[in-house]
């Protein structure tokens, strides 16, 4: 299975996390679109959560139906601790490029 | 929570449309969100955009991970395996029930064997001048003759096409085709017939047709350019280069061969042998070798025009100019009126009816004709495979309980059983292409079939047509039935107890049975009526005698010294000279009038010798016979028949004989020396017409020589060496009287043969039809039997129980196909001078197989329950 995570999985996954227990499709959705200014359609960060299940990053369980949903029930994204992992590993990378930048180049700013 | 907004909904069609595609563990959470992000948007943006914004979500949700997909499984299904199993379950289902299977698949493999030869035929038909580059661009004038039948003519009159080429700017390309070149050609001392088209070099560029050797642009341009067809060049040529030979063609004159056809690539509604150049027709028209048809209004029969227009320029136009033409070249109201009309080369053949082809073609009534017979056949057959697997039903009820209990949907149990039946319909396609290997041979020994030259082999494309059609036969004939076990409920179904009410409801499959057998009644009436009618026209007294006469054709030769020649054997008793043998459909006429002012009719003429009358045995009622060696005075004298002495209005035969009447356009007055008895000198579907015998040598074609007829062999031997001797250069052309004619009826025989083989088919198809469906009426049944008869019943008693429905239904299905049978036979019937009657020999023939089908199917089955042991069938309860 292919493990890799992508950008646009990692910052779903980062919210799955940070909204823990909470977050379903259209809460991950609002939130890219909050925090990051971003305009996003819901079917790719549906898409997208689906992928993370696959690679097992995520599990899902049917949630409540609070809201003006008609009665439907969410689909709740749990973050697994694979998916922490992983999470975990991409901020260690992503951290050590931060690191290999010369510090100089912020001080002209 | 915003309730102002909770009324406000989505567009449905969208919601509809996502519930259809989505993966149902999906939904619920999906749609949820939906509706989150709508009520949002409404409250942002407003009811419109929200709903763009929803339809727009539903659209771009569709993905891989949304889309309804089969099987329990997420990403594995096992279409593949199941499919293979409908395979092998439907096969060893087949095995296990051998009659059904041998019964579904002869009737359908029979009656598929029909069809491919039809579709065969249908092939040939359509493929006719597909191959030319401009078969869609053109076109030929026809026309109809004012006061005649309404049949078109391929023909035209000659002047029409240059008339159009001034009227009309718009023709790219036209070539006009005459009739009428023909001939002996002499080659190695032995005659060859040639024949062929007065034709333009334009030709080469309207049509597709190519020269192997030659200049397509020279060699149609100079008189007396001859180009051949290939197999005709090596015919008359054999090793030889043709190029530049020599060839003298009948009366025609002195042709140069100019070129050679390649073979062509495909089938042609043009059929000839030859082209020659229009160029040459000039001087054969003057020297009157031909008739006139250049600059001929008023010749509408022997010249046909093809032509293809220019880019941008309309048919309709060209519509407008024929009218035109019309005007200018006929008075209103003539007999000589013509009305003009256009035809497409790609709609000739098949096509409708046309007088004076330019080559034999199938109608193409014919050909819808044979798709109707098609369908007829195959539709029959269907319904007893249909009839069939219903019955078969109650053997399947607990294999369709089992696998519902095992998870099968009703779709899926639909597709197994639809796969049986494919099955069936392929198995029967291995058998039916086998069959067809009996059946082209025998298709292509009937005579219209040389006429039409049927081109009846089967090739990839055609296999794979009838793969297609068995496919598809398979998916139509299992639909019914397997849409019906499908239904069956799993508890009942393992319990055995599936409803009897459902299955004994017979009355779609009865009502499918009453109508295979009136189908089949009515074909077999009809076949036994054409056979009845055709016996009648052969056994007919013709009035004149056939027997022992040999005709002979003179081929140019001179008759009196041949019959010279002749009257040294001693086995010829007579011989006499006509232009033209009777009774064959070939008729040569004269008007006629008693005096001037009196109105013309039509007379048909032959012109005979002083033996005529006495070779062929007709009767002389008044006056006398043509007197022996005075040829001045026969040729004033005339021998009418009956009819024409009453066409003339003489009171009795004797009243006529010395009168005197006039050939138009004849100043000459005829002398009627005698009156013969009516015989039938027409074809015998067409009754008698005023008839003359004249005494004409220069129409003298045929030797009609009696011999005595103790070795006919030795005879005819004897007069071909006779012929050979007194003609080298043409092959004699001998055929006794009676095979002429006989030739002649072949057509009849073929129409038989293939009514006929229908009939026979049909019956059968609808005999195992009636078998399956009384052992299936009859096994819902056994219970009843088995009690009725332990309690005391009769096996009499009980095969009428049994058999009492079916037979009333098959007395319905008589009653009804016979009506509909005599309604439909009494109208082709009532065509024909000399007709049969319909006669109880008929009725009781129908009725007898009837029974005798009756007999071998419900009876045959009804005793067989009755013979069963009531045990075996009432153990189980």
């Amino acid at each position: 299975m292919n493990s890799k995570l992508g950008e646009f999985e990692e910052i779903v996954l980062m919210l799955v996390a940070a909204q823990h227990e909470q977050a379903y499709g259209l809460s991950v959705t609002k939130a890219i679109e909050k925090e990051l200014k971003r305009s996003v359609t819901m079917s790719s960060v549906h898409t997208a959560l689906y992928r993370l299940e696959e690679k097992g990053f995520v599990t899902s369980k049917i949630g409540d139906a609070e809201g003006n949903r008609r009665g439907r029930r969410k689909r709740v994204f749990i973050i697994t601790s694979q998916g922490k992992i992983a999470l975990k590993e991409t901020r260690e990378a992503r951290n050590h490029i931060w690191d290999m930048i010369p510090k100089f180049i912020f001080d002209i700013a | 929570m915003k309730q102002a907004h909770q009324h406000i909904d989505p567009p449905k069609w969208a919601e509809r449309f996502f519930e259809w595609y989505c993966y149902p563990p999906l939904y619920d959470s999906i749609i949820g969100d939906l509706y989150e992000r709508f009520d949002d948007n409404v409250e942002q943006y407003g009811q419109r955009k929200a709903n763009r914004k929803f339809c727009f979500d539903v659209l771009r949700f569709m993905n891989r991970h949304t889309l309804k997909r089969k099987g329990q499984s997420k990403f594995y299904n096992n279409n593949m395996s199941i499919l293979s199993n409908y395979f092998k379950v439907g096969f060893r289902n087949l095995m296990k029930n051998r009659s059904f299977t041998a019964i579904n698949i002869l009737g359908l493999s029979v009656s598929m064997a029909v069809c491919l030869v039809i579709i065969l035929m249908i092939n040939d038909q359509l493929s006719y001048d597909k191959w030319q580059a401009n078969s869609e661009e053109t076109y030929r004038f026809t026309h109809y003759d004012q006061n005649e039948v309404n049949i078109p003519m391929a023909t035209v009159p000659m002047p029409l096409g240059e008339a159009m080429q001034d009227k009309f700017a718009g023709f790219e390309h036209m070539v006009t085709f005459r009739r009428g070149f023909g001939g002996d050609v002499i080659q190695n001392g032995k005659a060859i017939a040639l024949q062929g088209y007065f034709t333009e070099p334009s030709f080469f560029e309207l049509f597709s047709f190519e020269l192997e050797r030659g200049n397509p642009e020279t060699a149609l341009s100079t008189p007396n350019a001859i180009v051949l067809k290939k197999d005709i060049a090596e015919k008359l040529f054999k090793d030889q280069d043709p190029i530049g030979q020599t060839l003298e063609v009948g009366n025609k004159g002195v042709y140069q061969v100019t070129g050679v056809l390649k073979e062509f690539p495909g089938k042609t509604h043009i059929k000839f042998e030859s082209l020659v150049s229009l160029s040459s027709l000039d001087k054969l028209e003057k020297n009157k070798v031909l008739g006139s048809s250049i600059g001929n209004w008023g010749n509408g029969s022997e010249t046909w025009i093809y032509f293809k227009l220019r880019d941008g320029y309309s048919i309709e136009t060209l519509k407008g100019y024929l009218t035109e033409a019309e005007k200018e070249h006929y008075e209103p109201e003539s007999d000589e009126g013509k009305e003009f009309t256009l035809q497409k080369m790609s709609k000739i053949t098949p096509g409708p009816l046309h007088g004076n082809q330019i080559g034999a073609g199938m109608p193409n009534f014919f050909v819808i004709g044979l798709g109707v017979l098609a369908i007829l056949i195959i539709v029959c057959a269907t319904f007893n495979y249909t009839n069939l697997s219903a019955a078969r039903a109650l053997t399947r009820t607990k294999e369709v309980g089992v696998r519902k209990v095992m998870g099968a949907r009703k779709g899926q149990l639909t597709i197994q059983f639809i796969v049986e039946s494919i099955l069936v319909s392929i198995l029967s396609l291995i058998v039916a292409i086998g069959l067809l290997q009996f059946l082209i041979p025998a298709f292509q020994s009937l005579q219209m079939s040389s006429l039409l030259e049927w081109e009846l082999k089967p090739d990839l494309k055609a296999y794979l047509q009838f793969f297609g059609f068995s496919v598809l036969l398979g998916l139509i004939t299992g639909i019914f039935p397997s849409l019906y076990l499908a239904s069956f409920k799993p508890i009942q179904a393992m319990k055995n107890s599936v409803s009897n009410s459902k299955l004994s409801k017979l009355s779609l499959r009865k009502a499918l049975i009453v109508t295979q057998f009136v189908i089949s009644i009515v074909l077999i009436v009809s076949s036994v009526l054409v056979y009845k009618q055709i016996k009648f026209i052969v056994e007919k007294d013709y009035g004149f005698s056939k027997e022992n006469i040999l005709n002979v054709h003179m081929q140019g030769q001179d008759f009196a010294k041949f019959e010279n020649e002749l009257e040294k054997l001693p086995f010829v008793e007579s011989v006499t000279a006509t232009n033209n043998i009777p009774s064959m459909g070939t008729e040569y006429s004269d008007d006629v009038k008693l005096s001037d002012g009196d109105e013309t009719f039509s007379m048909n003429y032959f012109d005979v010798d002083e033996d005529y009358i006495s070779s062929l045995q007709l009767e002389l009622i008044a006056g006398s016979d043509f007197i022996k060696g005075a040829p001045s005075v026969n040729k004033r004298a005339a021998i009418l028949n009956e009819t024409a002495v009453k066409q003339f209005g003489f009171e009795s035969p004797l009243e006529a004989v010395g009168k005197q009447f006039y050939i138009e356009n004849d100043s000459l007055a005829l002398n009627v020396v005698g009156v013969v008895k009516d015989y039938n000198h027409m074809m015998l579907i067409m009754g008698i017409d005023p008839m003359m015998l004249r005494y004409d040598p220069s129409g003298f074609r045929i030797a009609q020589i009696k011999v005595a007829g103790f070795d006919i062999v030795k005879e005819i031997s004897a007069i071909e060496a006779v012929w050979d001797e007194f003609d080298p250069n043409h092959e004699i052309i001998l055929k006794t009287f009676q095979g002429e004619i006989d030739e002649f009826n072949a057509f009849f025989f073929d129409i038989l043969y293939i009514v006929g083989l229908i009939a026979i088919l049909s019956i059968s198809i609808a005999g195992m039809g009636l078998l399956g469906i009384s052992t299936y009426a009859i096994q819902i049944r056994m219970k009843e039997v088995s009690i009725r008869k332990v309690l005391g019943a009769s096996v009499k008693g009980l095969i009428f129980l049994l058999s009492k429905s079916l037979s009333i239904m098959l007395m319905i299905a008589f009653i009804i196909g016979f009506s509909l049978a005599y309604m439909a036979n009494n109208v082709w019937l009532n065509q024909f001078a000399y007709r049969t009657s319909f006669g109880f020999d008929v009725f009781l023939m129908t009725a007898l197989a009837m029974v005798g089908i009756g007999i071998a199917t419900i009876g045959w089955q009804a005793w067989r329950a009755t013979r069963a042991n009531p045990a075996a069938t009432l153990r189980d309860d």
